[in-house]
């Protein structure tokens, strides 16, 4: 190379190493002499928390298949959490202890409901075997699945430190298998029962004068007329099926995670098939107990099928009527009603 | 007694998956299962930032608040692990946790959902440390031998950063100083309380 | 009674034959999380256990 351009060069050189030697003193210590901030334009995560609706996430892109990873953050999993670890435990104490406190103080100021003019011996069929199978199978699944729930919400406060954690688990697990397979059975009841009785349990304006006259349940020897199902009856059959319905819809999400939506949409899923079954369990409770303790010949409806007449006449009049139209009654001096299996 | 916390600085995250791939092999994490992830957010926007995101090991873990069986424990590290002899895989803790570190072998949640998996903290679990049972159930257990989680070992320009909170959150803070920027502490408002060993 | 007998035995039965007809359905998450591209020959085992 020839010396002079080479010499040249070199000082160039020495000039643009001592320029960005210099830039890179001047760049150095304190923050504010920063011409350039590359962070400036960059995502806070303060702004994208602020900027949140409800319930919504802070998401971004993944490389994962699983779409569920594209969440960064949820915040909406602490008011969830919030919910089943403190609202949830007083919504269903409210409504369980509630309930029972309701029925034990009933039982004691009004006792058990009896039949007014004494049982009269002879019996009348009110529910065929097919109703009573269909009625027992959504009952005793009812019953599985509502304690298997309950130990999912509860178990952990109240079986837990009496069973150790080893046991408690296994008796969770088993459980969650149970809950999640007899609500197949469940579901299949409730659409038998829609379609057998639904016909009987049309709202009408006999249950406005039912409804009036308090059912009757308060005052001893008043009993309104009702048909086959009076309306505290049709209350509990669309309770339980519009009410099982929901379970039902809920469940079903909870069975197959993330159909209906994200994890923002199953929380909200969760919460609708808890509160709904606090709710469930506490009518169930009623319906039980004017079933088996709170009514004296009101089990046999269920129990063997047959009814005896004058309980049917005191608590069904109308229902009693129509049937001695059909000829199903037996006459006064007839030890036994025709069974009609 | 340290209090282990992780932080990931996401002006320095590069979305090499180093992290990633390092506690997928650490571990042998099957197929399916993403202990840990990097999030891009406003990808390919400006002021796009990566955040690489698993179990923060929360203070008061909503996981182990709304699990049924109540199978998660805190160490005395503050590290949030679970048993998963106890656990039923309901799936709650994933509902509860706000950056979605729970994770399933089977999607439906019928029969076997299978036991939920998750960040570790390479602390391994319930059974006796650095044995095989461990390691069939929980992975690699480093900290026992006194190392730090072999994602932030190997993430390549140190955004991952492990180890006791106070310390991280001093690099953390002595880095935003020195170069005058930084976007923050992802997670760790949600994650932690305000005090250092909280 | 035999009702009772008989919505009981239907409903364990029922749930016997719904857990098999579901586990026909369910998917590991090594086979619900793989794309199109890749071919998971040995999803591994490490801790889930054996599917």
């Amino acid at each position: 190379m020839p010396s002079s351009l080479s010499t040249h060069k070199v000082s160039v050189a020495r000039a643009l190493c001592a320029a960005f030697a210099l830039l890179f003193v001047l760049a150095q210590p304190a923050a504010a002499q920063l011409s350039f901030n590359p962070t400036a334009e960059s995502v806070h995560e303060d702004q994208l928390l602020k900027a949140l609706k409800e319930g919504d996430k802070i998401t971004g892109r993944i490389s994962i298949p699983d779409a569920m990873a594209a969440s960064l953050i949820q915040p909406a999993g602490r008011d969830w959490r919030d919910f089943q670890r403190s609202k949830m435990p007083i919504i269903g104490g409210i409504t369980i202890i509630g309930m029972l406190a309701v029925l034990l103080i009933f039982l004691a100021v009004r006792g058990r409901i009896r039949i007014h003019q004494g049982w009269a011996g002879t019996k009348i069929l009110r529910f065929a075997s097919f109703e009573r199978f269909t009625h027992w199978l959504t009952a005793s699944c009812f019953i599985v699945l509502a304690l298997s729930g309950l130990n999912i919400s509860f178990g952990r406060i109240l079986i837990l430190p009496l069973f150790g954690p080893q046991a408690f688990s296994t008796l969770s697990a088993y459980g969650k298998l149970a809950h999640n397979y007899l609500a197949f059975p469940f579901m299949l009841g409730l659409v038998i029962m829609f379609l057998i009785w639904v016909k009987d349990n049309i709202p009408g304006k006999i249950d406005l004068e039912w409804f009036k006259q308090g059912g009757g349940l308060l005052t001893n020897g008043k009993h309104p007329p009702s048909p086959r199902f009076n309306a505290g009856q049709k209350g509990i059959f669309w309770v339980v099926i519009l009410g099982g319905a929901v379970m039902s819809v809920s469940g079903w999400f909870e069975l197959f995670p993330y159909l209906p939506g994200d994890v923002t949409t199953m929380q909200i899923w969760t919460v609708i098939h808890a509160v709904m079954a606090m709710l469930l369990i506490a009518a169930m409770m009623a319906h039980i107990y004017i079933g088996s303790i709170g009514m004296e010949g009101a089990f046999d409806a269920m129990g063997t099928g047959e009814v005896d007449l004058n309980w049917a006449k005191e608590h069904h009049s109308l229902w009693v009527q129509e049937e001695l139209a059909k000829g199903t009654v037996p006459a006064a001096d007839t030890p036994r009603a025709v069974p009609a299996e | 007694m340290a209090r282990m916390k992780f932080l990931c600085d996401a002006d320095r995250c590069i979305e090499c998956n180093a992290c990633v791939t390092a506690c997928k092999n650490e571990h042998e994490v099957p197929w399916g299962i993403n202990r840990r992830r990097v999030v891009t957010i406003n990808d390919g926007k400006p002021g796009e930032r990566s955040v690489s995101m698993a179990c923060m090991h929360c203070t008061d873990a909503p996981c182990a608040a709304v699990c049924p069986v109540s199978c998660f424990y805190t160490t005395a590290d503050g590290v949030v692990l679970h048993s998963k002899d106890l656990c039923i895989g309901c799936g709650y803790c994933f509902y509860a946790c706000p950056f979605g570190a729970p994770q399933y072998p089977k999607v439906g949640n019928f029969g076997s959902r299978g036991k939920m998996d998750k960040c570790t903290y390479c602390a391994g679990g319930p059974e006796a440390d650095s044995t095989p049972a461990e390691y069939a159930k929980y992975g690699a257990n480093r900290l026992a031998e006194g190392k730090l989680p072999i994602c932030a070992e190997m993430c390549s320009t140190k955004s991952l950063l492990a180890g006791d909170g106070a310390i991280i959150a001093e690099i953390y803070k002595e880095r935003v100083m020195k170069r005058g920027y930084g976007s923050g502490m992802w997670g760790w408002k949600t994650a932690y309380s305000d005090s250092p060993t909280g | 009674m035999k009702s009772f007998v008989a919505a009981l035995l239907f409903s364990a039965i029922a749930a016997v034959g719904v857990s098999m007809v579901l586990s026909t359905i369910q998917q590991p998450s090594s086979v619900a999380f793989t794309t199109g591209g890749a071919r998971v020959g040995d999803p591994g085992n490490n801790l889930v256990g054996p599917s």
